[in-house]
């Protein structure tokens, strides 16, 4: 349309304020973009947890352990089909910054029972025969670069392993298979931390697998109550609630982080809004000569809003390509209690979407004032 | 007797400030036929401008009727007040108030855009405004690149560009040097007589008043006398 032009070069006018606007709107889209990113790899993990897979932790705390021999009492339960068990190994590689999640694993149960941890039949065949031998996630070996083969040490971080640094070969590097597992992680035998534990025997947390998901809560009861009233009690829950409860460990993720995306929007909304307020006050004379020209007042409505909305249109699209180029599972270090994730097409849809909505509830008042404005007075004010 | 273009009955205007009404305009009659040259004179606060701007239907008269052509001006609604405006009238102000973001070229096309014209027609009428007011080689310059009475021509092209029934002026020279002065004043004779324009002119300037054909004086808002030419 013939108009466009005008909105275009009329944003020029202050190209400083412009670029402003555009770039406060760009942070707020990035800034949104990435936190749903963050929120959406959380759900996408518990969504992704397996039904038929429920957990067994001490009541208290998942840091608390429990004897193995839980799992032999488990398994012997109705309807559970297998079982396995891991401890949070919490050991340190070189430097403590360098964090990720280390388990040690019953292996031979625990790849039957994980099949999303995909690993060649030679390199898990590797993996199970040898005791200091350990698989790592590729995501880890992209980020420490690490090969097949390679020999590494990771200090004790928990004093119930003893003093002693633990030499690991890396026998295998899996793929995750689902965002049940993430790539983040390293998985050695069970026996080979229990051997040096000052508390052998124990494991942090049993995974049991059940033959009709829609028995789990029955089942979980089962396990519960079978360990009721010992020195042991334990908790069960579904994978998936598990999955929900790890990251509510950082308070509620969704409410924290929508908080501050909303805050972010709203902050944006008033700064878009006063400089377009602002644009629209020191042209008060171009519009009245536009209305005097013929130019009626719903041209001139859309005339501005137009502005706005194209401005924070490009600051839109700006800040959610950023984020789709940026914000990957590296931005944050490799963090293993991440999972994986990423800006998805359908939050890029959304943060522009989003920018649009800035620019037109911004827009609103600016262009209701110009369309309203009096001619007379406006070119009185100025002369 | 031919109908006058203009026929204005008892047009009164009084503005309210904090309850207390000003009377700015009472009672004034006037008709003005088509292809005159009216020049509006009186001191400062007589009610010229106003007077103007109830012509150029951007103000609204509190009594009487204004008829410009065959359209009674004072009843018609916002909207169609403002189509109206784009299709019959050229405004031109003191201070050219031409848009500092578009090139002349860009000005002067401002009013086409309300119309069904193509690019192409656009063009050639923006030209061939251009061309009348000797600006043509000026048409990609911004107006911070111009003189006053060269912004004040390119004011006068977008004023005349979609051929308006009535051209109106306020002050047009009131910000210009002598020779530029002299300049537009030409220029709207000639529209005056070679492109049979009816004007209205507002102005302070003696020399402006001598090119008109009419004079009209207000004072304190009402018309004092008519000097005929
Ligand atoms: N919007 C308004 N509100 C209140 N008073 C107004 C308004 N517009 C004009 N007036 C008053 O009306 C009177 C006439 O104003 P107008 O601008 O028509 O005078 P003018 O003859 O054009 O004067 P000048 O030669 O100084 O331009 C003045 O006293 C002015 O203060
Ligand atoms: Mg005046």
């Amino acid at each position: 349309m013939k108009f466009v032009g005008l909105v275009f070069k009329s944003a020029r006018r202050n190209l400083r304020r412009t670029m402003l606007t555009v770039f406060s709107v760009a942070i707020a889209v990035f800034l949104f973009a990435a936190l749903r990113a963050v929120l959406d790899g959380f759900h996408a993990a518990a969504e992704a947890s397996s039904s038929t897979r429920i957990v067994t932790i001490r009541s208290t705390s998942m840091i608390f352990s429990m004897p193995s021999t839980h799992a032999e009492i488990v398994r012997g339960l109705p309807g559970v089909r297998d079982v396995t068990w891991a401890s949070w190994f919490g050991g340190i590689y070189k430097d403590p910054k360098n964090f990720f999640g280390q388990f040690a694993i019953e292996p031979e149960s625990y790849l039957r029972m994980f099949p999303e941890i995909v690993l060649t039949p030679e390199q898990k065949a590797a993996f199970l025969e040898d005791r200091t031998g350990c698989i790592v996630g590729d995501g880890l070996v992209k980020q420490f670069g690490w090969k097949l083969g390679d020999k590494i040490v990771l200090k004790v971080g928990i004093p119930i392993y003893g003093r002693e640094d633990f030499p690991f070969t890396i026998r295998g590097i899996y793929k995750a298979g689902s965002n049940a597992v993430d790539n983040q992680t390293m998985l050695f035998h069970w026996k080979y931390a229990d051997e040096r534990s000052v508390r052998p025997g124990e494991v942090g947390w049993l995974v049991s697998e059940i033959a009709n998901p829609d028995q789990a809560p029955q089942i979980a009861d089962a396990i519960d109550r079978k360990f009721e009233n010992t020195p042991y009690e334990t908790k069960t829950d579904t994978e998936k609630a598990f999955q929900s409860s790890f990251a509510s460990m950082f308070g509620n993720l969704d409410l924290l982080l929508g908080s501050i995306a909303i805050a972010v929007v709203v902050t944006t909304l008033f700064v878009a809004g006063n400089t377009m307020a602002m644009s629209v006050r020191e042209r008060t004379t171009e519009i009245a000569v536009m209305r005097t020209l013929g130019y009626p007042s719903h041209i001139i409505f859309f005339l501005i809003a137009g502005e706005g909305l194209l401005m924070s249109l490009v600051g839109g699209v700006l800040g959610a390509s950023l984020a789709r180029v940026l914000v990957t599972p590296s931005t944050f270090g490799g963090n293993s209690f991440m999972p994986p994730f990423g800006v998805s097409g359908r939050n890029v849809v959304i943060g522009v979407l989003l920018s649009a909505l800035i620019g037109v509830a911004a827009g609103l008042i600016p262009a209701t004032m110009a369309s309203r404005l009096k001619i007379v007075d406006a070119l009185r004010r100025a002369a | 007797m031919t109908m006058a273009l203009i026929e204005l009955r008892d047009v009164t205007k009084t503005y309210k400030r904090d309850a207390i009404e000003i009377p700015v305009l009472e009672s004034v009659t006037i008709s003005v036929p088509e292809g005159d040259y009216l020049g509006l004179m009186g001191p400062s606060g007589s009610g010229k401008s106003t007077l103007l701007n109830l012509l150029a239907g951007i103000d609204r008269p509190t009594g009487g009727s204004i008829r410009i052509g065959d359209t009674e001006i004072s009843t018609l609604s916002e909207r169609a007040l403002a189509a109206w405006r784009a299709r019959h009238i050229g405004f031109i102000f003191q201070l050219y108030n031409l848009i500092p973001v578009l090139t002349a070229f860009e000005n002067v096309e401002l009013p086409l855009l309300l119309t069904s014209l193509s690019k192409k027609q656009r063009r050639e009428h923006v030209m061939t405004a251009l061309n009348i007011v000797s600006l043509a080689d000026r048409a990609a310059h911004y107006p911070r690149q111009l003189s006053g009475g060269q912004e004040q021509r390119v004011a006068i092209a977008r004023a005349i560009v979609t051929d308006p029934t009535l051209l109106l002026a306020d002050e047009p020279t009131g910000d210009l040097d002598a020779k530029s002065a002299g300049e537009v004043l030409t220029l709207l004779q000639r529209l005056n007589t070679e492109y049979k324009k009816t004007i209205v002119m507002v102005t302070h300037d003696p020399h402006a008043a001598e090119r008109a054909t009419h004079l009209l004086h207000l004072e304190k808002g009402t018309l004092v006398e008519q000097v005929g030419a």
